[in-house]
């Protein structure tokens, strides 16, 4: 039989359509496409996608349930090395990773293994017989600092070990940067807060309203009887860019932006959270998180919103698909500029007009690509007296953030590298403090959920290692 | 559960006529759980009070476990040992609510200066409100707030028993108190909640406390005795002279900066406008100012930077770096613009639910 040189298609909304609605954009595949999908494994002897995978899901042997129609089987085998499937397959960056090193993908385009995980979480979900071989308890507890990727993986793969497993989560609300940064039509709420009630189901408790290192210290869990502790508490504060105007009514960092948005719905009718509705938007960075902003800003009724980047489009950190999909949507891309003032309404006839104070426009100025810098990427060169105003009345910053120092701060003898990211052993996610983990953002800065993933999945196994060592 | 009636099991655990022996009641409040405390009548003369429930069971009517037709009433169930329970309520005047919260992890932890998050309901926003107090045996924690807004509306409809949704804390930067031997307290309406743990901090340090509190009015006044007793002199304005010495609370602190009064430092919290005008007049004798910044939040823990404030030409969040900052690097003027950012939408909102309220009412 002759290999299909392309992937199946996922079905997705009309770009016209899902540019206005927060539903999921894309559909996701049906039976028949995921079988026909699967066939274009070639179930290759070396496997180098599981290589690609930071939590190294036997790729191959799901696939191959698929091919039979044995749905179920597949995801029993993914669930033995990944906690969250119906996340990963929607989130994670395969073209990077499992898919870039596909064989197929030599010669034709790789298998669509990201859309296939997709499909098994879902199918199971859908179906979920609630059946759980639940592990025999073995006595010991282990605390897990913040809900989000890390915390969540480290706390599921512990768990099935037979710890008791207690994550503890700042805000009102479980799952970290999946529920209050990752938008709706990307993954849906309802998706995470079901992996949630699945880890419960294997025991895990998850205590909201508590903020480590301010109502309970790291050192304090260790002294109520926690053996280990993992700290997946994030990436932290917000950067901004230090121009003039930055605190306008109407500039947002797109952390706040999109936990507006996401955690506090503030795009529904009869949330309480106020959110701006601007006409125009200029949405500063080329990260995932800014595409995230921009396609939300549009869904929010928005009618003109605009990247701005300081590289060009090769360079957009984001992925591929997200760029795609904001393009399709009729995001703009500002690419070669960067911002230089932020410009506000004032009035000077009027000191009490409502509109003082308000985002009026963002002053930028061309660049051009020079030299590359040390880690490869040509860095951009202003060019001198390029400056124009984009008249926009919001302005969402999404430059990156710089760790929280809050743990840092209440915990003695947990050392910080100079950016303030915490300091681990690679192979293991253990810190310069006994008993302690730790993974995620909050030691690697800004990232990717798979990874993150991948470091709770780590230090899962130091911790189960190191507990069973000091258990005589 | 069609048609169930919630029958409870209640022990009078105070009476020692009858501690040891329950009694079933009909609980027409059906969220009631085992550890409440109800009011029920009791005995032959039907005297109010109180006891803790054992059992909870619905049932039919004809499955009652005490015949229906002779079964008395739970007059009123007191859910204080729940989470984020409301202990205690009063009104401090019209417009000004203080509440005991019952939250052990935050009561434990609680400081002077630092403050709490909390949402009222599943819908609800995260608004930040100062620590008033605490009672670490109790484990509560006290929160005063004036009702100005939707949220503050709806937080004040719940009454003693009710709980809220989520209460997160303490959060931000104790207020420094270390090696302060006089200082003068400045505070500014509702502002004065916040200023009071702080006063009482000092004094129970030895430190010697002058207080300023100003309201507009007589009637808007609060917290005068708890003030008084914590304070070696004590100075109440209104800016209309109905009580107190009339005008604004920078007279006589400028009066006494004038007169030579060496503080070690001012504590103000209030209004952005009376803190910005604390700091002027303070500025010309060089006495080091500490102002309480309460913007716009979310999270509270740093992750959203919508608290952001200028502070000596740098951002900082107020949430992590404050709430307590030095008043003469503070940029006033920036943070009271940005305070107004919802304002047409608060208003909206704020409308709405003395709507929604008003017709619970009638």
């Amino acid at each position: 039989m002759a290999i299909q040189p392309k992937k199946h298609e996922m079905p997705v909304q009309s770009p016209e359509l899902r540019a206005r609605n927060f539903e999921e954009v894309a559909l996701g595949y049906t039976e028949k496409l995921a079988v026909a999908e699967a066939q274009r494994c070639l179930n290759c002897k070396n496997r180098p996608c599981v290589e690609g995978c930071p939590v190294g899901v036997p790729i191959p042997e799901f696939i191959s349930k698929i091919k039979v129609g044995d749905f179920g089987g597949a995801y029993d085998i993914i669930s033995t090395a990944s906690s969250l499937p119906a996340v990963c397959g929607r989130v994670c960056p395969q073209e990077t990773q499992c898919e870039n090193k596909c064989t197929l993908g030599i010669k034709f385009e790789s298998v669509g293994i990201g859309r296939l995980e997709r499909f098994v979480a879902d199918w199971h979900n859908a179906r979920n017989s609630g059946n759980f071989n639940l592990p025999e308890p073995n006595g010991h507890r282990v605390a897990v600092v913040g809900s989000g990727p890390s915390g969540l993986t480290c706390a599921g793969d512990l768990a099935k070990k037979g710890y008791k497993v207690t994550v503890f989560e700042a805000l009102h609300l479980a799952g970290g940067v999946l529920v209050y940064g990752i938008p709706e039509f990307r993954l849906p709420k309802s998706i995470v807060a079901r992996e949630v009630e699945t880890l419960k189901k294997y025991g895990v408790e998850i205590e909201t309203n508590v903020v480590v290192g301010k109502t309970v210290t790291v050192d304090e869990l260790l002294e109520q009887g926690y053996e280990g502790v993992f700290i997946g508490s994030g990436a932290g504060l917000p950067r901004f860019m230090g121009i003039k105007g930055e605190s306008l009514k109407g500039v947002y960092s797109a952390n706040e932006f999109l936990t507006r948005v996401n955690l506090m719905k503030a795009y529904e009718n009869g949330a309480n959270t106020p959110i701006m509705r601007a006409k125009s938007v200029a949405v500063v960075g080329g990260g995932n998180v800014a595409m995230d902003a921009a396609r939300t800003a549009l869904r929010l009724g928005a009618e003109k919103v605009y990247v701005i980047y300081r590289r060009s489009m090769d360079e957009l950190p984001a992925r591929r698909e997200e760029v795609e999909h904001a393009e399709e949507e009729g995001v703009k891309f500002e690419i070669l500029r960067n911002p230089v003032e932020i410009l506000g309404y004032d009035n000077p006839e009027n000191r009490r007009d409502p509109k003082n104070g308000f985002v009026r426009a963002v002053k930028v100025i061309k660049c051009e690509l020079g030299e590359p810098d040390e880690r490869g990427r040509k860095s951009p060169v202003e060019i001198a007296g390029s400056e124009y105003e984009i008249e926009v009345d919001c302005v969402i910053i999404s430059i990156g953030t710089s760790p929280n120092p809050l743990i840092k701060d209440t915990t003695k003898g947990l050392e910080v590298n100079r950016r303030g990211g915490i300091v681990v052993e690679e192979r293991t996610g253990k810190t310069s403090k006994q008993a302690v983990y730790a993974g995620g953002d909050a030691v690697t800065g800004a990232a990717t959920v798979i990874l993150a993933m991948g470091a709770g999945k780590t230090a899962a196994k130091a911790i189960d290692e190191y507990i069973s060592k000091t258990d005589t | 559960m069609n048609n169930l009636t919630c029958f409870v099991a209640v022990e009078f655990v105070d009476d020692p006529n009858v501690v040891g022996y329950t009694y079933w009641y009909l609980c027409p409040f059906a969220d009631a759980e085992i550890g409440d405390r109800v009011c029920a009548p009791l005995g032959r003369h039907n005297r109010e009070q109180v006891g803790v429930v054992r059992k909870v069971r619905f049932a039919h009517d004809s499955n009652a476990p005490f015949p229906i037709e002779l079964i008395k009433r739970v007059r009123k169930v007191i859910k204080e040992n729940r989470m984020y329970r409301i202990i205690d309520k009063r009104a401090l005047n019209s417009t000004v609510t203080s509440m005991d919260i019952y939250t052990p992890a935050v009561a434990k932890k609680a400081q002077a200066g630092q403050f709490i998050i909390l949402r009222v309901n599943e819908n609800g926003e995260r608004i930040p409100l100062t620590v008033a107090g605490y009672d670490r045996e109790k484990g509560t924690v006290r929160i005063i707030f004036q009702i100005v807004g939707a949220t503050t509306a709806l937080l004040n409809a719940l009454e003693v028993g009710d709980c809220l949704k989520d209460f997160v804390g303490p959060l931000g930067c104790a207020t420094k108190t270390d090696g302060l031997k006089k200082v003068c307290i400045v505070g500014g309406g509702v502002g004065c909640a916040i200023a009071l743990p702080v006063a009482q901090k000092l004094h129970k340090l030895g430190c010697e406390v002058h207080s300023i509190i100003g309201f507009r009015n007589k009637d808007l006044v609060i917290l005068e005795d708890e003030f008084r007793e914590c304070s070696d002199r004590l100075t109440v304005m209104t800016d209309d002279g109905s009580y107190g010495g009339k005008g604004l609370v920078t007279q006589p602190l400028s009066l006494a900066l004038e007169n030579g009064e060496k503080y070690d430092e001012i504590i103000t919290i209030g209004p952005l406008v009376m803190m910005k005008f604390v700091v002027a007049t303070a500025r010309p004798y060089g006495v080091k100012t500490t102002v309480s910044m309460n913007p716009i939040m979310i999270d509270g823990t740093g992750m959203c930077g919508g608290c952001r404030l200028t502070v000596g030409g740098k951002v900082k969040f107020a949430c992590v770096d404050g709430p307590d900052f030095d008043g003469y690097e503070v940029d006033f003027d920036e943070a009271i613009a940005r305070s107004g950012a919802y304002a047409e939408f608060e208003q909206r909102e704020r409308e709405k639910t003395c709507n929604l309220l008003n017709k619970k009412v009638n």
